[in-house]
């Protein structure tokens, strides 16, 4: 019965993702041209190893899942503090915080880039400067990761917002009583109790930092300045066609993207998924 | 139970007064919520003062009260087709709910009740399987569309199918884990009093299972919904020009200029037309939205 029940699900993905899969790293083993293929073996991947083009990708993909999940924990969390300390007007604010998380990112992307454009130039004039941010590889960076922080921090707060009010009121009187200060009780009971939210959180926004193609291609197409993996490996599959590097480049960012995923998984997943257990024996 | 409770009276009998004064924390806690307010609504105003705007002086001057303003840009990204990428937008997100949610939620029982060997690998490999990359798909499924095409002559590229299959695929892992939490949450009893009453366990699922967990259905089917008008990578790579199958994160993402002219005024009439009935969208569906980004991350 419940093999009979996780049939179609199961045969769905393994034939339209892990088949897929397998199928790209097969093809990432040949050389192909137009319709010939040659089998060249792992040349693919000492080609990207070599090409500083793919370093830079890398690069880019770096620092813009580090800078941007670094900041929009820290941004989430004060938003989840605010909120979970107002009272009048949370329905509202909760509401609110959904609309950017649920706006398409293309079409945010594209909001972000006419903004910082120099041409009505709005991010400079409001700022005072005269800096030509999508022109400039290091500012179009700092572009893209201030809108991917303004479209998810609030994504992150209600995370932790979910978290911070499963916590019991009593912890936080009982290490007043004690005289606990405010610093104190964050560092002491908030943020070991809030983990579990706090890991998931996490888990999602590295894992969608590190396969993000929306932000990099609208702001700058295939050009190298802020391309990730995911651009990268895409240029090589519509801009200027070599599908076997393609293949090979997007299965290190598979790789990447599943290895990082794992080992946040290992960290969480059997409390998570032991949850699920746990509820059924009941 | 009562011990505590009347340690917690104890508690607050000798909880020392705040020290800062009452009015100024409001304040603050008012300045606060405007902060975050502001925050993720300020380019909506940008976008919507921007959308209005016509003329030369609108693409030159950063001052977004600056006019002269007029519905024009609506009328011209209107002409370019735009309510034909709404439409693919919808259609393609809406069957890509149809099927994914009841399929996630066959899956998603059988993880959370049926007797299953290996269950707990089968969930850990569910949340895995959330991480997949979609590049890691463009080539591989548009081969696999081509030999198909060639073998039965049905055509999956610049089609909403080619794009509904992917997504399907991609959205029934962080379903089947909203679900199977949520099933996993009706106590098992009312189940089996209808098994005794003579239900098989599909009747069962069906008729007692299924309706208690709608909210966690209707929160899988919001994220479903959400995650495939979002997609732009896959959409963006099976059906690219095509008005009749382009969805609008493609139809904005790749905006056109044409000659000089800056198509600042088109893209974000664009942007408030999608925008408007997404907002909506979140505003109603707000506490259901929640409950299923929340689901697992908090609990336990």
């Amino acid at each position: 019965m419940g093999r009979v029940f996780l049939a179609p699900s199961l045969g769905f993905m393994a034939l339209i993702a892990l088949f897929p899969v397998f199928y790209a790293v097969g093809m990432s083993l040949y050389n192909i041209r137009g319709f010939q293929q040659e089998f060249i073996g792992g040349d693919n991947y000492v080609r990207a190893l070599t090409d500083p083009n793919f370093w830079n990708a890398a690069k880019n993909t770096l620092v813009f899942t580090v800078a941007s999940v670094s900041l929009e924990f820290v941004i989430g969390m004060a938003f989840a503090l605010i909120m979970h300390q107002v009272f009048v007007g949370r329905g509202l604010t909760r509401a609110v915080i959904l609309v950017p998380w649920v706006i398409p990112t293309a079409v945010a992307a594209q909001v972000w880039r006419y903004m910082f454009d120099h041409n009505p130039g709005f991010v400079n004039a409001v700022l005072g400067t005269e800096i030509n941010w999508l022109r400039d590889p290091a500012w179009a960076m700092v572009g893209i990761i201030s809108a991917d922080v303004w479209k998810t921090a609030p994504f992150v707060a209600l995370l932790l917002l979910a978290g911070l009010q499963t916590i019991p009121k009593d912890y936080y009187e009982a290490a007043k009583v004690d005289g606990a200060n405010a610093l104190q009780r964050f560092w002491l009971i908030t943020l070991p109790l809030l983990r579990p939210a706090i890991v998931v959180a996490l888990l999602f926004r590295t894992v969608d930092a590190l396969r993000m193609f929306d932000f990099a291609y609208v702001f700058a197409g295939y050009s190298n300045s802020v391309a990730t993996l995911s651009v990268y490996a895409q240029r090589f599959l519509v801009a200027e066609p070599q599908l076997g590097y393609a293949n090979a480049l997007s299965t290190v960012t598979f790789v990447i993207v599943m290895l990082v995923g794992l080992a946040f998984i290992s960290r969480m997943g059997r409390h998570m998924v032991g949850d699920v257990a746990r509820k059924e024996k009941r | 139970m009562t011990t505590r409770e009347s340690r917690a009276s104890v508690r607050r009998a000798y909880r020392p007064r705040p020290k800062t004064p009452p009015a100024l924390v409001n304040l603050l806690k008012l300045l606060g919520l405007l902060l975050v307010l502001g925050w993720c609504l300020f380019p909506f105003l940008w976008m919507g003062m921007t959308s209005l705007r016509t003329g030369s002086v609108a693409l030159t001057d950063p001052n977004i009260f600056q006019g002269p303003f007029s519905f024009g840009n609506y009328e011209e990204v209107v002409n370019q087709g735009f309510h034909f990428a709404l439409r693919n937008s919808l259609i393609v997100a809406s069957v890509t709910t149809l099927i994914c949610i009841p399929v996630a939620a066959l899956a998603g029982y059988a993880l959370a009740r049926l007797p299953l060997a290996g269950k707990f690998a089968l969930l850990a490999a569910t949340l895995v399987a959330t991480l997949f990359p979609p590049v890691a798909l463009v080539n591989p499924l548009y081969r696999m569309y081509l030999q198909l095409n060639e073998l039965t002559g049905i055509n999956l590229l610049n089609s909403y199918a080619g794009m509904i299959i992917p997504y399907v695929a991609l959205t029934l892992p962080l379903s089947i884990f909203i679900l199977a939490t949520f099933f996993a949450g009706i106590p098992k009893e009312i189940e089996e009093s209808a098994k005794v009453d003579g239900a098989t366990p599909f009747q069962a699922f069906l008729k007692v299972v299924a309706p208690l967990a709608a909210p966690g259905v209707g929160a899988a089917a919001i994220l479903t919904f959400v995650y495939a008008t979002n997609e732009f990578l896959l959409a963006f790579s099976f059906a690219p020009r095509d008005l009749n199958v382009q969805t609008v994160p493609v139809f904005v993402g790749t905006f056109e200029r044409v000659g000089y002219e800056n198509p600042i005024g088109q893209i974000m009439a664009a942007s408030v037309l999608v925008s408007v009935p997404l907002i909506v969208f979140a505003l109603v569906l707000q506490r259901r939205i929640v409950a299923g980004l929340t689901s697992g991350a908090v609990k336990g």
